[in-house]
């Protein structure tokens, strides 16, 4: 399918192409993924689904280069990609936001280690900072902030990178619900607004329905991708679409999905613990 | 406040006691009678010399121990084999009572600024370089995933996360050092000086003068007071996300 180093690109932001990783832990090879295919339109927001132990997170550190694939391929615009960097910005579930950084200096994280220094540098970190709502808190440090906000620095930081994907793990996990819903309509309006291809993961299925264009659905370990769900909800989106009949069909249908994929996830996990102490 | 007032009440109580169940003169002096000392000892200028000769064995020993320490404690924690190699020599040193070693060095450098600089090197290397390395070593590895994921070389996650996540750490080692550095200072004057606080100690000791040892004593815990409370300062500056739980 994929004949060396560059492809023809059918328009497509991303592609992921028969990407498996395995990987050794307690002296078992655990297999994460196996053969996972997809492509994913710029502009477009994407969200992955599935029980614990799918390989969400793995996948998301694949895509952003931490980690290299056991086989299989990424590719970004057309291109073959190696190694973490420029194209992609990871929002990482704990904020991990530098403690002796304030937020401004943290927001121009990226862009300092691409050694770009510059006044439109500056400004373009403070604009950052204000898209996600923290003007006035330029000069506070990550430990003065509520989760919530030490969040939003999170987003600023990876969007004042200017990655063509915006890779989010899980980045609302920690927050309580109504910070989360906010988060969840304020990360919409700023996607948008920058206009930023995202690949969001997530094991809450109304989250990714609200969020997203297109949902994921995969399968408990090995990761395999299940199902594709497309979520034609129209934009921009408000928080009362959740109260739609619409998007109460989409979260059950998912949840049908999900369901069989998380009991056999439980029977995994307890299998493996009885196997950890025998 | 009532750190004040415990001060002023420890003050008093010094002045009572040394008038009356502990007057004998040749063992103990009241406040009164030290601070009478102390200007005295300003007003012939030798007060002046011998906090000048202490202060700098002090801050010389002290800043090339730091300089040294600090430099050791990135090659260990950059090297693996370097590690290895130096660490039983640390480990065992770091608990090595080096003041013990102080009449050895005024053997081989001579009573003088030479042989107390060493002292004061001694004890401040070990407590420095054991927290720079201990520091470097236990760096948040999800922070250098942060570095790692925007494309950091290892310079870069070097001097932009590991080090600045050490300072908390070296500057605890530098608190350390200052406590040892100042008891570095007399322990090596006690051995054989011609001038400074430690100098000041010995000789009024031998004359059965209380008040002249007591004006040591006290310079010398006032020099630590200040020390540690620069060094808490510069803790609050570099690292205030840590400044409320580090009381200690």
């Amino acid at each position: 399918m994929t004949g060396g180093d560059r492809v023809a690109s059918d328009g497509w932001k991303l592609e992921v192409r028969n990407l498996s990783k395995s990987y050794g832990k307690d002296g078992r090879e655990i297999e994460a993924l196996r053969d996972v295919n997809f492509s994913i339109a710029d502009g477009e927001f994407v969200s992955i689904v599935g029980a614990s132990g799918c390989g969400k997170t793995t996948l998301l550190r694949l895509l952003d280069g931490l980690i290299p694939p056991t086989t299989g391929t990424i590719f970004l615009d057309g291109k073959l990609m190696r190694g973490p960097g420029y194209g992609r910005a990871l929002v990482f579930q704990q904020d991990r936001l530098l403690p002796w950084r304030n937020v401004l200096s943290n927001v121009s994280f990226g862009p300092e280690i691409q050694h770009r220094n510059g006044k439109a540098e500056k400004e373009r970190a403070a604009h950052y900072v204000d898209l996600v709502g923290l003007r006035g808190f330029e000069k506070h440090y990550p430990h003065e902030l509520s989760g919530g906000m030490r969040q939003r620095v999170n987003l600023a930081r990876a969007l004042n990178a200017e990655p063509e994907v915006l890779l989010l793990d899980e980045p609302f996990a920690s927050l309580d619900a109504q910070t989360r819903e906010i988060m969840q309509s304020e990360l919409l309006r700023i996607t948008a607004e920058a206009r930023k291809t995202a690949i969001f993961v997530t094991h809450q299925i109304d989250e990714a329905v609200y969020l997203s264009d297109r949902v994921l659905v995969f399968t408990v370990r090995p990761g395999r991708l299940k199902e594709e769900v497309r979520i034609d909800l129209p934009r921009p989106r408000q928080l009362d679409v959740k109260r739609t009949p619409e998007f109460v069909r989409y979260t059950n249908h998912i949840w049908h999905l999900i369901e069989q994929e998380v009991r056999e996830g439980i029977g995994l996990e307890a299998r493996e613990a009885a196997a950890l102490h025998a | 406040m009532r750190g004040a007032l415990s001060v002023l009440l420890a003050a008093a109580l010094w002045e009572i006691a040394g008038r009356t169940f502990l007057d004998n003169p040749l063992f103990f002096a009241p406040l009164s009678a030290v601070l009478e000392k102390m200007s005295e000892l300003w007003s012939s200028g030798q007060l002046q010399i011998d906090i000048a000769v202490s202060f700098e064995e002090f801050i010389i020993g002290f800043v090339i121990a730091s300089i040294v320490a600090i430099a050791i404690g990135v090659l260990m924690a950059s090297s693996k084999a370097l590690c290895q190699f130096l660490d039983p020599w640390v480990s065992m040193l770091y608990s090595t009572p080096f003041v013990a070693v102080a009449p050895l060095l005024t053997l081989w450098l001579g009573i003088g600024l030479a042989a107390h600089v060493a002292v004061v090197f001694i004890v401040v290397v070990f407590p420095v370089l054991i927290n720079t390395y201990s520091g470097l070593a236990n760096s948040d590895r999800d922070l250098i995933e942060v570095a790692r994921s925007f494309g950091a070389s290892q310079i870069q996650i070097f001097s932009k996360i590991r080090f600045p996540g050490a300072l908390p750490f070296i500057v605890a080692g530098l608190r350390q050092g200052v406590a040892r550095g100042l008891v570095g200072v007399v322990v090596a004057e006690l051995f054989g000086s011609h001038a400074g606080l430690g100098y000041l100690i010995l000789i009024s000791g031998q004359e059965f003068d209380p008040a002249g040892l007591f004006v040591g004593i006290v310079l010398f815990a006032l020099a630590g007071i200040g020390a540690v409370e620069a060094i808490r300062f510069v803790e609050r500056r570099i690292a205030p996300w840590r400044a409320q739980d580090n009381l200690s």
